[in-house]
């Protein structure tokens, strides 16, 4: 890799960089988009971006610009809000046909960029960042205890007897191989100086031991902000632009951790003294994908003990530097959600496709360049090796490469979409296992309980203990007495990942996946930590940790000697608050008395038990549901995947619950960004305005958004379960909003809405309405066309699909609005205003040309075909009026003609369980028409309710069984959701 | 019914658990001592990484036993295993004269710890078996035990950790003298 360096000679080797001889030289040699050079303005530094809102309404028709313009939008939103004030009397007067124009303008820049734009890679060859950083060799020598006894290239620094006490556990005597797991922290100081000096920034980088700056991260993490920029500029050197580079959206806080993979072999030898030798060897990586060297330093150590010299070292770590991981794409952070949420094995392969195309292109411009200047050519092994490497990979979700290390092909597996906080290959299947299963057989009750800790009461399940722990920042310990350091180090990356839920930070780097008695002093400097120990001395000193998670027993026990939680506003004014089900908000007008008499009987009570509130008697937070959905999936086999997404579900549901719960109480949150409440300008809210003069509501709503399309964050279905919900909540909320997994949140959230494609909604928020409420057509129209206007280009799609993929968890009803794909969006065809069906067809059409929309699309199912139908007829219905028009197209286009006609009115109350449906409309009719017969599915119809759906050939009608969301009971029938039950069927 | 005998046994002559910390210079013979006592028979051990920990009971009483490596670079930790601990078995090599007085100096650094001055002290005066060994006179006298144990209650026990020679002898004494007030 590093051979390719001199032949890109105008890229890295310039120190001082000014981005304008950057450009210069990009565009020399990488054939640009010319319009493209505009985004480094609005991608870094975005405050800076008002420059771009001197865009004229001509200029958003232009393609080109279409990302910039209409990212430059929320860059701030006061200026955003002006800036399409001032758009909007121009597209008014120009009407709905220069609108319907200008989107297909925006549309079409959107697949030209596309086809256009550089796939940066995640690990370009030109990098100067290593895989390995470090090879170390420890062994115990009998003695002097555990010695260092070689660091390759050169020491590591800090405190070398620990890093060799760390690399040999305790009790590795006992066992002839153990792997484990640290981390290093780097020196946040150092990290100034290497900017941009790539020769001898190795050398002067010093690591510093992993607890010395436990204590400042925080603050380290706020100075970080500017060096994340740097590194921003650096990734432009490979000519790629990185207008939505991950990088950008993953700001770190405080250096990138150092990761070490450690194996230690203990071998009997009886012709040294004492009988035993005890070495291991440990690789340092920035990669969280660590587990991938596991073969590598299995033969490495044989190796060393066959050879123990240096050179065995450095040849592992030329072997492992030369891998060549720069035909792995980088995707953003949607894409990465999408990936990791999906099966598909081809999905993004046109990412994939690109980056070979483009690296044979720059070869060939290299080959030529070599020719002119005479450059040292490339080895005949190193161009075999290239040509061997251009395969696509058989699934998208890894990449494949190969390290020659003592003449052995190592196959390696590299994931393609790496999330925060997932380091190495733990399984939160066996983590979750591990703890369930004693509490499933004998649940024992928690004693003491935590009102951070025990949200369910004493019998609360132990892994929503340790998910509150986590979140509230509290000293949990692993222990595994007798157990192999590794697999504590796999419980505590098990439960970083498990908290983090891909998305807060701030775990792994206080967590100490291995650590012994040695380094207790130093641990319990840092407020709050995740530690693995196989010392069972740790259990005795119930002084030393908060929550102690025995990996022997799988039982968790909750400290003695634990610190009260405090009584915040946001817990009193729940504890407060009456039954909770007329909903009404007290606000604070409960003022001090109020919180006084809460805090007396608070102080008595804060015993965790269930919240104030019992609206959902037994399972207030929905955790023992969740618990429960986990385990069946568990039990179903369904895969580490699947119980990951499953969690960062329950985390995502927890952040929006915070977020609408310090909204609640505290007037506004840290957690919502507002994005600009005004139209966005985009040119189909007047020609909607101008189609529809039917709707009262639109007309009075001229100048602002529909109420309903302005909305953000989490939607329940009424105020009183959203009562119910941020009550049974508050402690654990209270619990975390004073935590560094906060903080870095609120930090991300910020850094996140700059590259955020759809900024002028809350996709998310619109999309969880169409999904669990029951809206009027009117409603759902502005949220339809909201999500339709606001949804164009790639970026925009992604950004749509994460938001579908995403879903959240709730308790109530399962799995709604999640693991449904595109279903929401599809039955905007069936809405009864045509400009709604125009809008999602066409944009149902953008998705199904975006790379992972196609996949999305093709498991809409027997959805697909209705929807091209409908687009296809659009035409020829024109002239008709709306019932008439989509039914009929239905009907003509369905092969196999109904059985049953449906007529107006023709439904009847079947029982209880069925809901009679006074009126129906067209769109139901439509609806109705398009499903199979015997299909049993879960639906909204209308304003009518929600509810699944049996068409049934012999009953004539449809039934609509009650939905849950109207308050009743838990039934049986929502076991089957989602299945489809087999009717017989008429022929 | 062997069980509710045993249960039976326990409630009339009444059961003891007993948190035992076993340590001494290295290769003194301390994880030897710790595998005779839980399995009886003769292990070849290698050098202890971190520590060992067994059950073991022996006349009515459940001893909780730790062996924490002896290296010099790991003896500073020794500390964390203080606290909680009912007696403290000081393992000594009766053939190292030369570190005699190491040992010395670690037993007393560990004896006057304020978590463990209610222990009892049991010094294995290990490796009887080796022609040349000192015998517990000497070894108490080489570890002024008069002295520096003063206020502890303490036995030297002359043991051979391979043979299990004076090792149960060694965890009567514990067993019998734990239920003394400890002075």
């Amino acid at each position: 890799m590093a051979t390719v360096l001199p032949t890109r000679p105008n890229t890295n080797s310039t120190g001082t960089s000014s981005t304008a001889s950057r450009n210069a030289n990009n565009n020399a040699h990488v054939t640009r988009q010319p319009s493209l050079s505009s985004f480094p303005s609005n991608s870094k530094r975005s405050i800076s971006g008002s420059a771009s809102h001197q865009h004229t309404p001509s200029s958003a028709s232009n393609p080109d610009s279409a990302h910039s313009y209409h990212s430059s939008l929320s860059a701030s939103p006061a200026a955003s809000a002006a800036a399409s004030l001032r758009h909007r009397p121009t597209n008014a007067s120009n009407g709905s046909g220069n609108g319907r124009q200008m989107r297909k303008a925006r549309q079409q820049g959107a697949g030209a960029k596309r086809r256009a734009r550089k796939v940066p890679s995640q690990y370009p060859a030109s990098s100067t960042e290593k895989h390995v950083e470090y090879i170390l060799v420890a062994s115990f020598d009998i003695d002097r205890g555990s010695i260092m006894e070689h660091q390759y290239p050169g020491p590591v620094g800090g405190d070398e007897h620990m890093l060799a006490e760390l690399m040999l556990p305790d009790q590795t005597h006992l066992r002839s191989q153990d792997w484990t797991i640290f981390f290093l922290h780097k020196d946040a100081a150092a990290e100034e100086d290497d900017d941009g000096a790539a020769t001898g920034r190795r050398h002067t980088r010093k690591r510093r031991s992993r607890r010395q700056d436990a204590g400042g991260q925080a603050k380290a993490g706020a100075e970080e902000w500017g060096a994340s920029g740097d590194e921003e500029e650096d990734d432009e050197d490979d000519g790629y632009t990185s207008e939505e580079d991950s990088d950008a959206e993953d700001p770190i806080d405080g250096p990138p951790l150092v990761y070490v993979l450690n194996l230690v072999n203990t071998k009997q030898d009886n012709t040294v003294k004492r009988g035993a030798v005890v070495k291991a060897m440990a690789i340092c990586t920035r990669h969280s994908f660590l587990h991938i060297y596991k073969p590598l330093l299995l033969l490495a150590l044989e190796q060393y003990f066959a050879n123990p010299v240096v050179d065995t070292l450095a040849s592992l770590y030329d072997a492992v530097n030369n891998m060549d991981l720069s035909l792995m794409p980088r995707l953003n952070a949607n894409e990465r959600f999408i990936l990791q949420s999906t099966d598909a094995k081809d999905l993004f392969i046109e990412k994939f496709e690109a980056i070979i195309a483009q690296q044979m292109a720059a070869r060939d411009r290299q080959a030529q360049l070599q020719a002119n200047t005479a450059l040292p050519t490339m080895s005949p092994r190193e161009q075999n090796h290239l040509a061997r490497r251009y395969g696509l990979p058989r699934d998208t979700h890894e990449f494949e490469s190969v390290v020659r290390y003592a003449n052995i092909p190592v196959p390696i597996k590299v994931p393609t979409a790496l999330s925060p906080e997932t380091v190495g290959d733990f399984s939160l299947i066996k983590l979750i296992t591990t703890f369930s299963t004693p509490h499933t057989s004998s649940a024992v009750a928690f004693a003491p309980t935590h009102p951070h800790l025990t949200t369910n009461g004493s019998m609360t399940h132990p892994i929503i203990v340790l998910l509150n722990a986590l979140l509230t920042q509290k000293r949990v310990i692993f222990l595994g007495h007798n157990l192999p350091s590794s697999e504590v180090a796999e419980a505590v990356l098990g439960a970083c990942a498990l908290a983090s839920g891909s998305m807060l930070r701030g775990f792994t780097r206080h967590a100490f996946p291995y650590t012994d008695l040695t380094k207790v002093d130093d641990l319990l400097k840092v407020p709050g930590f995740i530690a693995g120990v196989t010392n069972p001395a740790f259990a005795f000193r119930n002084e030393w940790w908060d929550l102690l998670c025995d990996l022997s027993t799988g039982r968790m026990k909750i400290s003695t000697k634990i610190d009260q939680a405090p009584l915040t506003e946001g817990v009193a004014f729940f504890h407060n608050q009456p039954g909770g089900g007329a909903g009404h908000h007290a606000g604070a007008g409960g003022g001090i008395s109020a919180l006084a008499a809460a805090g007396a009987s608070l102080s008595a009570g804060l015993g965790g038990s269930a919240a104030p509130t019992g609206v959902m008697a037994g399972d207030p937070t929905g955790d023992a549901a969740f618990i429960a959905s986990v385990l069946k999936a568990v039990e179903e086999r369904h895969g580490e995947n699947a119980i990951r997404s499953k969690f960062r579900k329950w985390v995502l549901k927890f952040t929006r619950l915070a977020a609408a719960f310090e909204e609640t109480v505290y007037g506004a949150s840290a957690l919502h960004i507002q994005p600009s409440p005004k139209v966005p300008p985009s040119p189909f809210f007047e020609s909607l305005a101008a189609s529809s003069p039917s709707g009262p509501a639109r007309k009075a709503s001229e100048v602002e958004l529909p109420s309903e399309v302005t909305g953000h964050g989490y939607v329940w279905p009424t105020p009183a379960l959203k009562n119910a919900e941020l009550a049974a909540n508050a402690t654990r909320v209270e619990g975390w909003r004073n935590t560094r997994s906060y903080y870095n949140f609120v930090q991300d959230l910020a850094a996140l809405y700059v590259h955020r494609p759809v900024k002028n909604v809350d996709l998310q928020h619109l999309h969880d309405r169409l999904a669990k409420l029951r809206l009027g057509h009117e409603q759902s129209a502005n949220i339809y066309l909201a999500i339709c206007a606001a949804v164009y280009t790639e970026e925009e799609v992604s950004h749509l699909l994460a938001v579908v993929v995403n879903g959240t968890w709730d308790h109530r009803t399962g799995n709604m609005g999640q693991g449904q794909g595109l279903f929401y969006l599809v039955l905007g065809l069936f809405h009864p205003r045509v400009e709604v069906r125009d809008n999602i067809a066409d944009l149902l059409a953008r998705i199904q040309e975006h790379e992972a929309g196609r996949h999305f699309w093709a498991n809409v199912g027997r959805f697909g075909p209705a929807a091209s139908r409908n687009r296809a007829s659009r035409s020829m219905r024109s002239a008709q009026p709306a019932n008439q028009r989509s039914s009929a197209s239905a009907c003509r286009s369905e092969k196999k003609a109904l059985p049953v006609r449906f007529r107006e009115n023709c439904w009847h109350v079947v029982s209880d369980e069925h809901v009679y449906v006074r009126q129906t409309t067209a769109w139901l009719n439509v609806l109705s028409q398009s499903f199979e017969i015997g299909k049993l599915r879960w639906l909204q119809l209308g304003d009518q309710t929600a509810g699944h759906v049996i068409v049934d050939a012999k009953g004539g009608g449809i039934r609509f069984h009650h939905s849950l969301r109207e308050g009743c009971e838990e039934s049986p029938e929502r076991k089957s959701l989602f299945s489809v039950e087999q009717r017989p069927e008429e022929e | 019914m062997g069980g509710s005998i045993s249960k039976m046994m326990g409630k009339i002559f009444g059961s003891k658990e007993m948190r035992l910390l076993m340590l001494g210079l290295d290769a003194a013979g301390k994880t030897t001592i710790l595998y005779k006592l839980k399995l009886d028979t003769d292990v070849t051990t290698i050098p202890t990484v971190g520590f060992n920990v067994e059950t073991v009971t022996y006349k009515n009483t459940k001893f909780n036993v730790w062996d924490v490596g002896g290296q010099d670079k790991i003896r500073p930790l020794w500390r964390h295993y203080f606290s909680g601990t009912q007696g403290l078995i000081f393992v000594i090599d009766s053939n190292d004269r030369d570190r005699m007085d190491e040992a010395k100096n670690e037993l007393q650094r560990i004896i006057q710890d304020r978590e463990m001055k209610d222990a009892l002290l049991l010094v294995f005066a290990n490796k009887q078996d080796i022609r040349g060994a000192l015998s517990p006179r000497d070894v108490s006298d080489a570890m002024e035990l008069d002295r520096i144990a003063k206020n502890h209650v303490w036995k030297v026990e002359p043991s051979c950790a391979t043979t299990g020679e004076g090792i149960f002898e060694g965890l009567a004494w514990l067993s019998n003298n734990v239920k003394l007030p400890a002075k």
